[in-house]
């Protein structure tokens, strides 16, 4: 064979260019939605994802829509966390995306900072947010923007199955001053007593929201304001050892069936299936987990908030519009319905977390059921800080990276300090390349 | 209907025309896939080509780079040990495969009462092997509170979570690779069926042992069928996906041991928006397997034996 080295650069160059020149029609953005509402029928196309119990919830506030709007048809496409959001990123690469989006904040500034998604500012006729609390509003802002609309706020917190902990004579730990250490120590009693039948903790590490207090609680953050990595390796290191104590000391099961639970889903968490006793969950979670396990479950506090409080308000995730919508007004009213809305607030009720939007949040405590209601207190009972920095833009992976170098250190195949250097030279690399 | 009448019509005609009538014929059945071919595959091939000298995103247009990606492939942690991941799976499970296919090739052949039911039993695993449904399976099989566990249970041994833990996870994968050696056991099957009787009934006359029958005609004889089955076999695991994607729920883990080729390319094109570096590590993929089946063509002059 004879090579033919310029050729062959000729050749790829034109085939390259050729391809950038075809897709470079795709790259525009930038709707607005401030033109007149249409009488012409219109057909918009929504997607999220969740459970079935949030999709059949979701339909009926579509139907609801649909009746009060009837030129307008909402065509609901649902899907598993994990399709959601390869489908979201193939259909925007084929020019295809859904008009209304449920957003989350992982992948917000890879969204947003690409021009996929529409300023909501520029709906404001049809999209009011007077009704948000402005400290909730900036969560969905970049650059001074308003790229999505928090929809709930969530904030970390430790479930404990008090069920469990009676069984065991073991009172309930005073969560306004116990430490990391006590939560070994009692994790350590229960699994003792259960003959290991029953972990005291359930292994965590596969979150970014355990690892944001982590870093908030030791005077850092993940990310600093310019959108790099800025936990110290210490910091991480230690949190990591934490978790590998726990593992190793049976406070927590064996790293195996760590794994195996963190990536089956709620429904088989040592929490819902009534193996373990103290967990790491988003609040909101209180009503399912309640739901699986059959159990009396509580909210309580992290552990450590008594000495460094790093708890914050997350948005459990938002509403965003396509930029390349092409009916970016009438896409608006409908999240106007979704967000502002008491008739729909009364169906979706704390299902996408307790509403960011005040007056709703007041409207339909009173409908509340017992679960619902304390993850709602508790959530008024935290006290928190400014919320983390919106997870930059490139980082939107940070949780499979997390979850790689938590196995890691579970299987004792690196050290706690060198999964640390390691993850934060990762991660930095992918918001560099984006 | 049409296409019916249209047969019976050319079945009925003969002469000069009729053979142009078949070839049209031909084509026009052949259209739809040679549509599809352009449209779904060989359109996106090309497309892939120029894309691996781009930065892309996604969601904004490619901007070209280089030879950047190809570049970066060299500094690649993750890239090297995927590739050592898949080299250690092909390596493993292809042999093992092979071996279990004609093994029982030369059980079944022996002329089993009931042979077609026993052939078909083993050739369903190959029809399902890849399906995502017999991925989940081998999830629940091998999980720890799995069948496999329960099993060893019985017999006092501790299990563990297989597919959960960094040292068994791939092995999981190789076994159900393993599992699905229908296709080339029905392949050699037949090629069994291809060698005259004649030679073992010569060779049994001058008292060879079967071992030596074995070694001596029926290998050298389906040295060819063997040949085939190995750079298909090959070719085809190195494609694996959907097996890592599903047992590991699309990570790779746990601790990217069972992080296929396919699978970081799939997560860094999806997951990581990065679909330029991902289509140039789609081209190396393919320069891989051509490279390896170009080293089997050579290696096959050596061990091949054509009967004819």
């Amino acid at each position: 064979m004879r090579y033919t080295p310029s050729r062959r650069a000729a050749l790829a160059l034109a085939v390259s260019l050729a391809a950038t020149a075809a897709l470079a029609a795709c790259g525009s953005g930038g709707g607005d939605a401030s033109g007149e509402l249409t009488k012409d029928p219109v057909t918009l196309r929504f997607t999220w994802w969740g459970s079935d119990a949030r999709h059949q919830r979701t339909q009926q506030v579509i139907d609801l829509f649909q009746k009060a709007h009837p030129n307008i048809t909402v065509k609901g496409e649902f899907k598993d966390w994990n399709g959601y959001w390869d489908s979201l990123a193939t259909t925007v690469a084929a020019n295809d995306a859904p008009d209304i989006i449920q957003m989350d904040e992982l992948y917000l500034a890879s969204y947003a900072e690409r021009g996929a998604l529409l300023d909501l500012g520029t709906a404001s006729k049809y999209l009011p947010t007077a009704d948000f609390d402005p400290n909730a509003l900036g969560t969905g802002q970049i650059g001074g923007k308003q790229y999505a609309l928090p929809v709930g706020l969530s904030t970390y917190a430790v479930v404990v199955n008090t069920d469990l902990l009676a069984q065991y004579n073991i009172p309930v730990p005073d969560d306004a001053t116990w430490t990391w250490d006590d939560l070994k120590t009692i994790g350590g009693q229960i699994s003792k007593a259960s003959g290991g039948k029953v972990t005291g903790v359930q292994s965590w590490g596969f979150d970014a929201g355990g690892v944001n207090i982590w870093a908030r609680q030791a005077g850092a953050s993940l990310y600093d304001d310019k959108g790099d990595v800025a936990i110290p390796p210490q910091v991480l290191a230690a949190y990591w050892q934490y978790l590998a104590d726990l593992a190793k000391d049976g406070v927590a099961p064996a790293p195996s069936v760590s794994i195996e639970r963190a990536g089956a889903g709620l429904d088989q968490s040592g929490t819902a299936t009534n193996t373990s006793v103290f967990a790491t969950w988003w609040n909101t979670q209180l009503t399912s987990l309640a739901k699986a396990s059959g159990k009396n479950l509580k909210l309580l506090r992290l552990p450590g908030e008594a000495q460094t409080a790093g708890a914050y308000y997350k948005p459990s995730m938002f509403w965003s519009v396509s930029s390349r919508s092409k009916h970016p007004a009438e896409s608006a009213l409908f999240v106007d319905f979704l967000a502002n809305s008491q008739q729909a607030a009364d169906i979706l009720l704390t299902d996408r977390g307790v509403p960011a939007n005040t007056k709703i949040r007041a409207a339909i405590t009173p409908k509340l059921t017992a679960t619902d209601k304390a993850a709602a207190e508790f959530l008024d009972s935290v006290k928190v800080s400014k919320p983390p920095r919106v997870t930059p833009n490139g980082a939107s992976g940070i949780e499979a990276i997390l979850k790689r170098y938590t196995e890691e250190v579970l299987f004792g195949r690196m050290t706690p300090q060198q999964a640390a250097e390691k993850f934060i030279a990762e991660l930095q690399a992918e918001i560099k390349a984006a | 209907m049409t296409a019916l009448s249209e047969l019976q019509r050319l079945r009925a005609s003969r002469g000069g025309s009729a053979r142009k009538r078949d070839n049209k014929a031909a084509f026009l059945f052949l259209l739809p896939w040679f549509a599809g071919l352009l449209l779904i595959t060989a359109g996106p091939i090309v497309m892939s080509f120029g894309l691996g000298f781009t930065d892309y995103n996604l969601i904004e247009a490619p901007q070209f780079n280089g030879l950047d990606n190809f570049e970066r492939m060299l500094t690649d942690e993750r890239l090297h040990h995927a590739l050592g991941v898949t080299f250690t799976y092909v390596l493993v499970s292809v042999p093992l495969q092979l071996a279990c296919a004609l093994g029982l090739a030369l059980l079944l052949d022996r002329g089993l009462r009931g042979m077609s039911f026993y052939r078909s039993a083993f050739y369903l695993p190959s029809l399902l092997g890849s399906s995502v449904a017999i991925a989940v399976l081998w999830r629940q099989i091998f999980g720890a509170e799995g069948m496999v566990n329960q099993v060893l249970d019985l017999i006092g041994v501790q299990g563990r979570g297989w597919i959960s833990d960094p040292d068994t996870a791939l092995s999981t994968l190789v076994v159900l690779n393993v599992w699905t050696f229908g296709a080339p056991m029905v392949i050699f099957l037949a090629g069994l069926r291809q060698i005259p009787v004649m030679y073992y009934e010569a060779a049994s006359v001058d008292g060879a042992p079967r071992w030596m029958q074995f070694r001596k005609i029926t290998l050298p004889l389906l040295s060819p069928i063997i040949f085939f089955n190995l750079v298909l076999q090959i070719i085809h695991a190195f494609q694996s996906f959907t097996q890592a994607f599903v047992v590991s729920g699309g990570s790779g883990g746990p601790s990217d041991s069972t992080l296929f080729y396919t699978l970081y390319l799939y997560q860094r094109g999806f997951n990581n928006f990065d679909m330029g570096y991902a289509s140039a590590l789609a081209w190396l993929l393919l320069v891989i397997i051509g490279a390896f089946t170009a080293v089997n063509f050579w290696a096959a002059k050596h061990w091949v034996f054509y009967d004819d």
